[in-house]
């Protein structure tokens, strides 16, 4: 099974993205609970895309999801941004104490602890981010 | 103010902050702008109920914290109540359970 959707490189169009998951999860029949991390995950992997890989001014640009459930679960984002490699990112250090602890910094960690796996290549000129997860059928 | 995400702010001897909904990378910047007077206000005692806030990402986890961060400098206290599963599943993945009061 697979689904995709085509999204522009603004916030505003996470909104559309999680009307997409919710039909998303009613067709792999996913767990309330997973299509939550699910959201997260994507809503994290997609902004960033939308911060970091896009140019600020740079409108209009696109930002494919793919979803595929076979065996497992697989996430595939590309865009046609500047190269941009989220799992080059540290791990933030989670025993820090409050004042020790900086603001930010979680988004691609949460991604990380959540998913299984996590590559990223530079192919074409596009940004291609692969996201996978065993989940019980 | 985006649909998706509500804030009240209840003053009183302890202020009480009412979220519900999702906060987002989209709602994050409103429920900053909404609790600014928390913020950089006196308040030593608030209350953050979360009964119903149904998805946090991290553009909200980033606001707990410095909520978190402007009231222990002032050695006020900040009390989370009533998070649901899945919220206090981010709190405990991200090591956030450990630097709040979570009633």
């Amino acid at each position: 099974m697979q689904k995709a959707l085509s999204i522009k490189n603004d916030i505003k169009e996470l909104n559309r993205m999680n009307l997409f998951l919710e039909e998303v999860g009613k067709d792999f029949h996913l767990e309330s609970s997973f299509l939550v991390k699910l959201n997260l995950v994507l809503e994290e992997a997609v902004s960033n895309i939308i911060f970091y890989a896009y140019k600020p001014g740079e409108v209009d640009r696109p930002i494919d999801i793919i979803l595929s459930y076979t065996d497992l679960l697989a996430v595939k984002l590309v865009d046609k941004g500047k190269p941009f490699d989220p799992t080059k990112r540290a791990n933030p250090d989670i025993t820090l104490s409050l004042e020790e602890r900086p603001i930010g910094g979680l988004g691609i960690f949460l991604i990380k602890q959540i998913m299984d796996e996590v590559t990223y290549k530079r192919e074409n000129g596009q940004n291609i981010l692969i996201m996978k997860k065993r989940i019980k059928v | 103010m985006n649909d998706n995400m509500k804030v009240t702010i209840t003053e009183g001897p302890e202020v009480i902050i009412t979220i519900s909904g999702r906060l987002d990378t989209n709602s994050s910047a409103d429920f900053e702008k909404t609790i600014e007077p928390i913020l950089s206000g006196t308040a030593l005692k608030v209350k953050m109920n979360c009964t119903d806030l149904k998805y946090v990402s991290s553009s909200g986890l980033r606001l707990f914290l410095l909520l978190q961060k402007k009231l222990s400098h002032r050695n006020g206290t900040l009390r989370l109540c009533g998070l649901s599963a899945d919220v206090r599943e981010v709190f405990d993945v991200t090591g956030f359970s450990a630097l709040f009061l979570i009633e």
